[in-house]
């Protein structure tokens, strides 16, 4: 046991005391939890300490890049690589935060990109002082326009008639596709997939990503006013959770099928509550950026052959959810 | 005895002299006038006297007892009660909230509505003021009745002594008449005054005594048996502006205008405002 | 002028009496927002059929509570003259301060919801005083700490446990309790309520009370009103202010314990931009952007027409992706008729 977690048994100890014992939780907490140490690889990083940037185009507080951050975490430290990060939802403060992680003349710039036109001048910026770009998750269509040597993604298009033709092997009526975030491409393009894939009547709802409560209720109203709805298809693992309670509340027998994952969502499908869920798996999306820019600046390596790496999709359901579900509970999936 | 009586207060604030050996002293049913123009140090007087600030020099008494207020608190509970220019109401308020506020009648957690109500429009009834509707807001009333109802407020919650600022300064020449009667109702009613104006024609028919004030010091104390209206309105006029009048002509130079000038200085001489006296 | 030297007492009754009870409740702040609130109703009950169910008017109550219980503080605060920018993230803040005391510490969550209520109410009071303090404009003092808890919701549920969201705590015992006093369902006659309602309309009551019956109401209004005047008049006006932000903060704290009680778990870059839903809400429920003016039961109503809208447009099946301006153009409607309505009531009188 290390001395961190000894320190804070201590300090939970103290704190079971001062509630006199009565408030302590006889189960769950952290206290409960295993000491699950998900080191990262042995890869040994030779030579000096890279310095690289990460710069994407996360909303804040999101769980889904939280994922690929504990992936570019791993890497970094198996590596010997160190890394800043910054993230901002806003195109063109995105190119803002990509020009200011240039200025700092890193070994490596990781981006990802949803919108080329408003942070394409930035990368370029990086491609011209001779620093090595790499992107992933967002910007596969464009990753060599704008200077990308390589790419770790899924294609969004291609991941939602993944989706679709799922949904269409199911026999699904029609399909309510629900957007956290009017106006963002990657997800209206997630949409326009699964239509394709689907071939049947899907039907686009924007609901308020950043209030989890009115997402619920406006998803109940949708499931009242629309009985014809047979799957949901939501675009984040939170609104899946959110969008199985307005089901629960609003009567409906409509699946609930969504892309991406957290931990919640895991056991959400192992209950069954959610069918199933498209996995790009953001953990190999950071990881792999990480190692193959390390890579390329140690060894001269390249991925892909100039075409992007596609790390989705998969499909998680109940079929694999056993073998999933012990690494999404450690944040890895 | 005096209710209030000052005697050689003055103030000082660091090095700056804001006033210096007043004299004052209002008694019951009497009405005290302080006129001067702006920056005469009225306002530091009115602050002194209500507990804003405390005098450096001289003696303050109430009752003939020697005073320091720490705060217009203080002072309140000695019953001297302040209605300032700007009446200290609250304008989109109903007449009875804003004649209870701060004072309010509590009756369990709660508080008196009722009585509020009620005990608000009889004091004005009994200052001569018959409102249609305590509910108004305050603001929808003539500024002379807003006045009133900042008056009545300080006569019902015990004033001995009322400290006016100004209250006709912004009121034309009917609102101005009714805040004057009213003045002298307070009077009647057994309370000291202590009306502050700039204008004569208001202050001598209402006071009793008159203190004129010129950059902190004392033109001049007067009962009202020793002044007349004219006098008193030469002296305010002589004070502020009759000097500085003869000295623009004086500068525009001319034969009329320098004739003028001549004539502007022998009245304020007659009147026995030497020009320059003022330090 | 309607003050008379000589007018007899009697009059004055008389002339009371020709005020009819029309007249007197067109004064009420929430008039105009009464009249928006019916007109939008009857729009949504012809045009979209499933909004005429007893079950999908329980939705939009509910989610009217969400935004209605702040709301009431809100609106308190507004009357008293101030703004809070930091309410729509301070509701977050109680919520993950609540889960991940109870459960890092592995501690019955009631431990995790008290230590969160003390957070709050501090932030409240952090608000309140360095807005007396410094005299600078409240809306500058709450958008700053609105930045500063944006910024720590993330940076310390990241520090604290690992990920941007907090665990799961439904398992940890109390949970249960909490959960039927901040978000259990009940029925009534078949259909789902959330208890969120309920608690809504005590609140509304417990403030329409505070405003119109007690003299702390009386400050309030003074103190936005007026606030020179207050002081002059003995009102302890910093005490009122600092009071008032506690009470927005406290009613911030209540909603985030709803939240937490019914997703378990709390993402922490929830919350920014609903605290313009509270203002919104009071703004079209009549109290005056600028202070001295309003109404808790007013505040209550802006919210149901917010909530109304936005589920109504739902329910009507109207193009998604024309949802923003609708209800950008609803709230107009609403608010230009709440206006109209209430210069009507005016000049009535």
């Amino acid at each position: 046991m290390s001395r961190r977690v000894r320190r804070s048994l201590a300090l939970v100890t103290a704190a079971c005391l001062a509630f006199a014992g009565a408030a302590c939780s006889s189960q769950g907490g952290a206290q409960e939890e295993a000491d699950t140490n998900s080191g990262g690889g042995t890869n040994s990083g030779a030579g000096p300490q890279l310095k690289m940037a990460m710069v994407t185009h996360a909303p804040a507080g999101d769980t889904f890049f939280d994922i690929i951050r504990k992936g570019a975490d791993a890497a970094a430290a198996a590596n010997n690589v160190e890394y800043t990060y910054s993230n901002d939802g806003d195109p063109t403060r995105q190119a803002v935060l990509i020009e200011n992680a240039v200025n700092a003349k890193p070994d490596a710039l990781l981006v990802s990109v949803p919108a080329p036109e408003a942070v394409k001048g930035a990368v370029q910026k990086a491609v011209a002082a001779g620093i090595p770009v790499v992107g992933f998750n967002a910007g596969r269509e464009t990753f060599k326009d704008w200077g990308a040597m390589m790419y770790f993604g899924q294609d969004e298009t291609i991941a939602g008639r993944a989706a679709g033709e799922r949904l269409k092997g199911e026999g699904a009526g029609k399909v309510l596709c629900v957007i956290q975030a009017q106006g963002q491409s990657q997800l209206e393009a997630r949409c326009n997939g699964v239509r394709e894939g689907f071939g049947g009547q899907v039907e686009n709802i924007n609901v308020t990503g950043t209030d989890l409560t009115s997402v619920r209720s406006t998803l109940e109203s949708k499931l009242r006013q629309d009985p014809a709805i047979t799957h949901v298809m939501t675009l984040g693992a939170p609104f899946a959770l959110t969008a199985a309670q307005a089901k629960q509340t609003a009567g409906s027998k409509a699946t609930i099928v969504t892309f991406d994952t957290n931990a919640e969502l895991v056991g959400k499908i192992e209950s069954g509550e959610i069918a199933w869920a498209v996995d790009q798996q953001p953990y190999l999306q950071g990881y792999m950026s990480v190692t193959a820019a390390a890579f390329y600046l140690r060894n001269g390596n390249t991925l892909g052959g100039g075409q992007e790496v596609l790390t989705g999709p998969s499909f998680i359901d109940k079929s694999n959810i056993a073998n999933v579900s012990k690494y999404a509970k450690a944040g890895t999936r | 005895m005096s209710l209030v009586q000052l005697t050689g207060v003055g103030k000082n604030y660091g090095n700056i002299t804001a006033l210096s050996g007043i004299d004052l002293e209002v008694g019951e049913s009497e009405v005290t006038c302080v006129l001067g123009d702006n920056g005469a140090g009225k306002s530091t007087l009115i602050k002194i006297i209500a507990g804003l600030h405390q005098h450096s020099s001289g003696t303050y008494e109430v009752n003939g007892r020697e005073v320091h207020f720490n705060s217009p608190r203080e002072a309140l509970d000695e019953g001297i009660a302040t209605v300032y220019q700007d009446l200290a109401v609250v304008p989109l308020m109903p007449v009875w909230r804003n004649f209870f506020l701060g004072q309010e009648k509590r009756k369990g957690l709660g508080m008196d509505s009722a009585f509020m109500r009620k005990t608000a429009k009889q004091e004005l009834l009994d200052m001569g003021i018959d409102l249609r509707d305590v509910e108004q807001p305050i603001g929808t009333l003539s500024g002379g009745e807003r006045q009133c109802v900042a008056i009545s407020r300080a006569v019902y919650f015990g004033a001995k002594v009322l400290i006016l600022d100004e209250p006709t300064a912004a009121l034309g020449v009917k609102q101005s008449g009714v805040v004057l009667r009213y003045i002298l109702q307070a009077r009647e009613r057994g309370l000291g005054v202590i009306f502050i104006t700039h204008n004569p024609h208001h202050a001598f028919p209402v006071g009793d005594r008159f203190l004129l004030l010129k950059r902190g010091r004392s033109l001049g104390y007067y009962r009202k048996d020793e002044i007349s209206r004219d006098e008193l309105t030469a002296l305010m006029a002589g004070g502020a502006e009759l000097e500085e009048l003869s000295h623009e002509l004086d500068r525009g130079g001319g034969g009329v205008a320098a004739a003028a000038a001549k004539m502007l200085e022998q009245e304020s001489k007659e009147l026995g405002i030497t020009p320059g006296s003022t330090p | 002028m309607t003050a008379t030297l000589t007018a007899p007492p009697a009059r004055g009754d008389e002339r009371l009496a020709r005020q009819s009870a029309f007249s007197r409740l067109a004064g009420r702040p929430e008039i105009g927002a009464l009249v928006g609130a019916v007109v939008i109703f009857i729009l949504f009950f012809v045009v979209a059929p499933p909004f005429r169910e007893a079950p999908s008017i329980a939705t939009v109550l509910y989610q009217s509570s969400l935004y209605g219980i702040p709301a009431v503080g809100v609106a308190l605060l507004m009357i008293g003259g101030e703004f809070d920018l930091s309410a729509g993230v301070a509701v977050i803040s109680s919520s993950l301060v609540a889960s991940m005391t109870a459960y890092q510490l592995s501690v019955n969550v009631w431990v995790g919801v008290l230590v969160s209520l003390v957070v709050a109410l501090a932030i409240g009071l952090l608000n309140g005083y360095l807005l007396v303090r410094t005299k600078l404009p409240s809306f500058l003092v709450t958008l700053a700490t609105f930045f500063m808890l944006t910024g720590l919701n993330l940076a310390l549920t990241k520090l604290i446990s690992g990920g941007v969201a907090t665990k799961d705590i439904s398992d940890i015992d109390g949970f249960a309790s909490a959960q039927a006093i901040f978000a259990q369902s009940f029925d009534v006659g078949g259909v789902s309520l959330r208890i969120t309602l309920l608690w809504w309309i005590v609140f509304v009551a417990i403030a329409t009370w505070v405003l119109l019956k007690t003299h702390l109401g009386n400050w309030i209004f003074a103190v936005g009103g007026a606030d020179a005047s207050a002081r002059a008049v003995g009102v302890p006006v910093k005490k009122v202010k600092i009071g008032l932000f506690m009470t927005v903060s406290f009613l911030c704290w209540f909603t985030g314990m709803h939240i937490l009680f019914s997703f378990n778990t709390v993402q922490s870059g929830q919350g920014p931009g609903n605290e313009f839903l509270y203002i919104i809400a009071a703004v079209v429920g009549g109290c005056l952007l600028t202070g001295g003016y309003g109404s808790a039961v007013g505040a209550a109503i802006g919210a149901f027409i917010f909530g109304m809208t936005e589920q109504g447009i739902v329910l009507a099946g109207w193009e998604a992706d024309w949802f923003k301006f609708f209800l950008g153009a609803m709230l107009l409607g609403a608010t230009l008729l709440n206006v109209y309505v209430r210069r009507r009531a005016e000049t009535r009188k």
